[in-house]
């Protein structure tokens, strides 16, 4: 089985329609027609990351996030950096090959970047979950109580807050990644992997911080955008388990970045 | 620097005024928000379009100034502050109404993805306004012409904050500093800046700092790819995790002795607006100018 094989049973596989001109869901490193002995499934293919599935005799990733760091790996101003030789060479050298499942993964229902993150930080019912966020309503507790339960489940370490530990809180919005909800009037906290901190098309954290000011319960909790998609690369693992089962598939975490 | 006498002509000319010293002021004249404005604007120079991000933002500009406050974002704990320091005109680096549109509406309507921004029917956005008009505040956007002077202290002021502003090697971004191991400076910085969680660092925590790189605010994927070899340390206000974290990360795993430090952007554009209070005083001598402090906006629980 080829690498440009996988990726066609990705695409049949698939609830959503494929998007052929998405510029992120495309081959990133190595050769598509190489044969796949294993399959790492990841949220970013980190340089850790890439020496950790080789390890395990995987040579084919399928990565949510970006290889060259920066969103669409383009390469251009990179082709004299070293680290960028050093990594493709580490690709080229153990016949590896990178494509990059991110669109496709937030068209799919469910979305499994959403439906880990909702289960990784103890909410109930998000077994469906899509990128749309909804509303889900937790029993009633303080948004100090809830930090302290969503950094003791997801054990992020650089997890930040925003609003009045005292606040009560019981409904929730949950989004993957960059896709940081908005606040809205009916949620109390907004859960994200990471956001622009000011000067975007919604700063939540200038909003939060004025509402609690003024007395609102409302919070926000920053995951890091790894720690809020990775544990949905395990529901996608599986879900490719379905379909593929003449090689080995293992979710490879690329592990938080931050001490 | 034939440009900047240029265009600051051009704007006396689009302000309307061609006279020497359009500005001077007798005594006896009020001095309101939109006259105080109208001297930054001239001492900065550049033109200000109607269209630019540097603006009115809420209140009145032809509030009588009683005092002037700086901060990197006016928020609503800022802007009691500035009430209770008998400030009434404040000028904010970043946007006071959660937003680049800063309470405006989307030329063209919405786009991309969901609803953007906060509506004016939103409880908090009403209820600063009405802060604002109550307390007869103004509130003015300096951001793009502040950080285009010649001395950028945006940027100086921030290495001045952490203690390492004599070391400066190059470009007012690279710095010598003592050799001291990474994580004893990020320790020195959560201390300096009066961090909370805000800090984030990635890379060898036991790495010797000796030259490092600062750069308040967003940084992007070209500067670190080009300059981060240059350091052994980048302090910056914030980044993309899936960008220049993961380069940072990549480069740790490679063996590379350095580390990026993250302090909040907010935070880092502190200094540089405390900066600006001071070299307000220059320009506005009738009234006083304050930096009020935003503040680190994150905590983490135990």
């Amino acid at each position: 089985m080829t690498a440009r094989e996988v990726v066609e049973l990705i695409k049949k596989n698939s609830d959503a329609p494929f998007n052929e001109r998405s510029y992120r869901d495309t081959f990133k490193a190595g050769n598509p027609d190489v044969t796949v002995k294993g399959i790492a499934v990841t949220m970013m293919t980190t340089f850790g990351m890439l020496k950790r599935a080789h390890a395990a005799g995987l040579n084919m990733v399928v990565t949510h996030e970006d290889t060259f760091w920066n969103d669409r790996d383009d390469t251009k101003d990179l082709t004299e950096n070293p680290l960028y030789k050093l990594k493709t060479d580490f690709i080229a050298k153990n016949d590896m090959v990178v494509w990059r499942d991110h669109d496709n993964m937030h068209a799919m229902k469910p979305d499994y970047t959403v439906v880990g993150e909702v289960r990784s930080v103890g909410v109930k019912g998000g077994e469906d979950a899509v990128m749309a966020p909804r509303i889900r309503t937790i029993p009633e507790t303080t948004l100090g109580e809830f930090a302290s339960q969503v950094k003791r489940l997801t054990g992020a370490r650089a997890l930040r807050c925003v609003g009045d530990p005292k606040a009560k809180v019981s409904k929730i919005l949950i989004g993957p990644g960059y896709a940081t909800p908005r606040m809205t009037l009916e949620a109390d906290v907004v859960i994200g992997g990471e956001q622009q901190e000011a000067d975007g098309s919604s700063d939540n954290v200038e909003y939060v911080l004025d509402a609690t000011s003024l007395g609102m319960p409302k919070g926000i909790i920053m995951l890091g955008h790894v720690m809020s998609e990775e544990p949905g690369m395990e529901d996608f693992a599986n879900w490719m388990k379905t379909f593929i089962h003449d090689v080995p598939i293992q979710f490879v975490p690329a592990g938080e970045p931050f001490w | 620097m034939k440009d900047a006498d240029i265009s600051r002509r051009r704007f006396a000319l689009l302000a309307g005024s061609a006279s020497a010293a359009p500005f001077v002021l007798t005594g006896a004249e009020p001095l309101t928000a939109q006259v105080v404005i109208q001297r930054i604007q001239s001492e900065l120079g550049g033109e200000w379009p109607a269209t630019g991000l540097d603006g009115w933002k809420g209140g009145n500009p032809e509030t009588v100034v009683k005092g002037i406050a700086t901060t990197a974002m006016a928020t609503l704990d800022v802007l009691k502050a500035a009430v209770k320091a008998k400030a009434n005109l404040i000028l904010t680096y970043e946007p006071t109404f959660y937003g680049r549109q800063d309470g405006q509406p989307r030329p063209g309507g919405g786009g991309g993805r969901g609803p953007m921004g906060f509506g004016p029917d939103d409880p908090v956005v009403q209820a600063k306004r009405e802060f604002i008009e109550k307390n007869g505040l103004a509130i003015f956007r300096l951001r793009d012409h502040w950080q285009a002077r010649k001395e950028n202290e945006m940027l100086t002021a921030f290495a001045g904050a952490l203690g390492w502003g004599k070391g400066r090697v190059k470009d007012d971004i690279v710095y010598e500093i003592p050799p001291s191991t990474a994580e004893a400076i990020v320790a020195s910085i959560r201390d300096r800046l009066k961090l909370r969680a805000g800090l984030r660092a990635v890379g060898d925590r036991k790495a010797t700092v000796r030259r490092v790189l600062v750069q308040p605010g967003s940084m992007t994927p070209a500067t670190m790819w080009s300059r981060y070899s240059e350091v052994d340390m980048v302090v910056a206000g914030e980044v993309r995790e899936w960008e220049n974290t993961e380069y940072a990360a990549d480069m740790f795993t490679a063996g590379e002795k350095r580390a990026l430090v993250t302090v909040g952007r907010v935070v880092s554009e502190e200094p540089g607006m405390r900066a600006c209070a001071g070299w307000l005083k220059s320009v506005v001598k009738d009234v006083p100018a304050t930096w009020i402090d935003a503040g680190d906006p994150y905590w983490r629980p135990a």
